[in-house]
């Protein structure tokens, strides 16, 4: 059955993660995503599941290691500085091909930053989440409801790839609460469990191994593996909403918190008889590119890159697949100052009426 | 029909549940609220500010900088945030804490000396509710009833006499947001 | 006679330690305690870094192989959701008692009930001979070419002392692998370990000295009577902790 509640975001992903069939978690305290541990912490044992709070995050993350190398759903979650530490764990978790959920509730960075929400761990998510070259599917919720949906089904991915998934949103999205609708909770049992986890051996005949090393032949197989499944992920897994684009002289790109006040502002645009849109990642990796490359550069003048952190990660990303047929600009708040509806409206308003933004 | 409110004072005040049991109440009346705090490093003592959207439509944007209605506890909050209030918006403040409130001509005003009645009513930890019933009264933005309701289900396991007083509390708020 | 044959826990392929490595035969003390224990199937040997990590080719059965230092943190994942597995981690110096103290030191103090074996060889051997924590004083390695002095690299590290000092580990011990005694004692103090494992008692520590003729550039024979001179005074082997000795006082 699933039902309504108002809660906010940091717990509604925490129920949806238990409903999704998360029975292990482990994670250290950081502003500003305490709300999934705490929440967890009484969850949890009440559907059989364990919730340890970790020495550190680099702990934390190995625990979840190790819990889903026996094949249980498990997650961890942070913000900025904590999956720094996480980083080497979740490279581990890539090489030995265990699925796990990491949550990023982003903040202001670099270094300690600030508590306050941020949008400034897009590189580090998309680009190099740890040592090695590997990726994890990033999805970039822009509400608690999205995130109920992702983090319900984030387990689904991560299984089918044998790959960590990362859940990147920021400290607003954690701390707002709205309306959410909960999904049933998935029923899972030891069939269920992924045929090579390392649960009893119950008289299977294979020896049960699971590691992060490997002979360089095996190693450069395994990354050529990966390469695949990447470019499988761009063709099949890309998640993207496109508002008002298919006119649009104008367009901005934006996710999460970002999207939705630049949402406002194109819908207020457009009452004013502008043609802007917006492109929404949703998994910002793999990164909606055919979005992007496919836009009739005719009749689109310029590209805005909207983000609540300075300076814009997501510009390379956008700018490949511009090719320079446009102009892209960037406006943002950072370091913990949020965007507003008036600022983003003000700036893109700049750009359509050939202001000098 | 989209209406956003600010609410800021000191922590402690109340602000952050006032801006949750507004929220509350829009959504049980089938309306759609989002609730976003701004949360800082201090546990106690520092500054309070929750942004509390609601409409008939799904919620867009939560962060407008401007809003329809601000509610402050406090001189600092009001320094802050004044100039936020849209024009012909409503400005309700604490005249205990606020003195001065003349900056805004183009507004409505309301001042009200919540700390004290909430004071005679016996416990000034009810500030707050007199505060969100004057909101009320004065806007009508939710439902007496439903408002009435989120607190019940907000204290129903407090102390004998909590509810009745932030009830009282929010009688009054209402009838002289009324006025 | 009984025969003496390669241990059920083993591959059937050289080890991968060099000559006279005392790893050889803790690994073998181990795989022969699961064996009589009968727990082959129902083991996982939760894999460290450094030469302990050459078990990934030599361990014939169930194993997670971790990150450097982590293995108690993996290990607590893993008990916590298959608490019916016998669950070991395997550590050398550098895991256990440098870039893993965190780890060791935290999933003891919260009893997790799997068992920590320590392989105590005082250098750093898979990457060369470099300084361990547990580098006694005066003794030379790669990054203490004149001898570890104190004055800048501290003393070496009793892990058995430290976690001894905890409420929740329920048993701690140290052996010393040198002497035909010392192994049977270990060999006994693993079994026990396991036993109070698998009924549940909480955590257990197990300390084994052991040496490096590679790394120490000695003789393996000359490797034990050092261990004898220097490793075994400082390192005091005995039990360190046993709650079930107060239980039955």
């Amino acid at each position: 059955m699933s039902e309504k509640r108002f809660m906010k975001g940091n717990e509604a992903i925490a129920e949806a993660a238990v409903r999704g069939g998360c029975r292990f978690f482990a994670g250290y305290p950081i502003t500003p995503q305490n709300e999934i541990p705490e929440y967890l912490s009484w969850r949890l044992p009440e559907v059989g599941g364990s919730y340890v709070q970790g020495e550190s995050e680099i702990a934390s993350v190995n625990m979840v290691y190790g819990a889903a190398a026996m094949g249980t759903r498990a997650m961890t979650s942070s913000s900025g500085p904590g999956i720094s530490l996480k980083a080497e764990g979740i490279s581990y978790l890539a090489a030995a091909g265990l699925p796990a959920l990491i949550v990023n509730i982003s903040r202001g960075g670099p270094g300690l930053g600030s508590i306050q929400p941020a949008q400034s761990d897009y590189l580090q998510a998309t680009k190099a989440l740890g040592h090695g070259g590997f990726h994890a599917m990033v999805f970039a919720p822009n509400s608690a409801q999205e995130a109920v949906d992702i983090v319900y089904d984030a387990w689904e991915y991560a299984e089918r790839d044998r790959n960590p998934v990362l859940v990147l949103m920021d400290g607003c999205l954690g701390n707002i609460m709205e309306e959410v609708e909960l999904p049933p909770m998935k029923e899972l049992s030891d069939a269920d469990l992924p045929d090579w986890s390392l649960t009893r051996r119950n008289g299977r005949d294979w020896q049960g191994n699971i590691t992060p090393i490997y002979t360089e032949a095996i190693l450069e197989g395994l990354n050529a593996m990966a390469g695949e499944m990447y470019k499988v992920w761009e063709e099949d897994d890309v998640k993207v909403e496109e508002f008002m684009v298919d006119d649009a002289e104008y367009v901005i790109v934006a996710y999460g918190i970002a999207s939705r006040v630049s949402k406002e502002a194109v819908l207020t645009l457009r009452a004013e008889g502008y043609k802007v849109g917006l492109i929404r990642p949703i998994t910002v990796f793999p990164f909606p590119k055919k979005s992007i490359r496919n836009l009739d550069y005719d009749r689109v003048k310029a590209i805005i890159d909207v983000e609540m952190t300075i300076p814009a990660q997501m510009r390379e990303d956008i700018e490949l697949q511009v090719l320079d047929r446009c102009p892209v600009y960037e406006y943002g708040r950072s370091g913990g100052v949020l965007l507003d509806d008036e600022g983003v409206l003000e700036a893109v308003r700049d750009i359509v009426t050939g202001g000098t933004f | 029909m989209k209406t956003s409110f600010v609410f800021s004072g000191s922590g402690g005040q109340g602000i952050m549940s006032a801006g949750i049991t507004l929220a509350q109440a829009a959504i049980e009346m089938g309306k759609h609220a989002t609730y976003l705090p701004e949360y800082g490093p201090e546990q106690r003592g520092g500054s309070a500010k929750c942004t509390v959207v609601i409409s008939d439509e799904p919620i867009v944007s939560p962060l407008p900088k401007n809003c329809d209605n601000l509610i402050v506890m406090n001189e600092q909050a009001y320094a802050k945030f004044y100039e936020d209030v849209k024009a012909g918006g409503l400005l309700l403040a604490n005249s205990c804490r606020v003195k001065n409130a003349d900056e805004r001509d183009d507004v409505k005003k309301i001042l009200a000396p919540v700390d004290d009645i909430a004071l005679e009513l016996g416990n000034p930890k009810t500030a707050n509710i007199v505060l969100i019933g004057i909101l009320i009264g004065a806007t009508g933005i939710v439902d007496k009833e439903t408002f009435r309701q989120s607190l019940e289900e907000k204290f129903k396991d407090k102390k004998p006499g909590v509810l009745e007083m932030n009830l009282q509390a929010l009688e009054k708020g209402i009838a002289l947001g009324a006025e | 006679m009984p025969e003496y044959k390669r241990s059920n826990m083993l591959a059937d392929k050289p080890s991968g330690y060099c000559p006279g490595c005392l790893h050889s035969l803790a690994t073998r003390l181990i795989s022969d305690v699961i064996t009589e224990l009968g727990q082959e199937d129902n083991s996982l040997n939760v894999i460290s870094v450094g030469c302990s990590a050459l078990n990934i080719l030599y361990w014939s059965g169930d194993f997670l192989s971790v990150a450097h230092g982590r293995a108690p943190a993996a290990a607590t994942g893993i008990k916590r959701t298959n608490p019916e597995r016998l669950v070991f981690a395997y550590q050398g110096d550098g895991d256990c008692a440098a870039i893993g103290l965190a780890e060791i030191m935290s999933a003891a103090n919260r009893g997790e009930n799997f068992t920590v074996i320590f392989a105590n060889n005082q250098t750093y051997g898979m990457t060369g001979g470099q300084m361990a924590p547990t580098t006694l004083i005066g003794q030379k390695t790669t990054t203490t070419v004149y001898g570890r002095d104190p004055a800048t690299t501290g003393y070496p590290m009793k892990m058995c002392e430290l976690i001894s000092q905890l409420e929740a580990p329920r048993f701690v011990a140290r052996y010393a692998l040198n002497s035909p005694k010392g192994v049977r004692e270990a060999r006994a103090g693993i079994k026990k370990a396991f036993e109070m494992q698998l009924a549940g008692e909480g955590f257990t520590f197990i300390e084994l000295l052991t040496n490096c003729p590679t790394n120490w550039k000695m003789s393996p024979l000359d490797t034990l009577e050092y261990m004898n001179t220097n490793t075994i005074p400082y390192f005091k082997p005995g039990v360190y902790k046993d709650v079930t000795a107060k239980e039955a006082e």
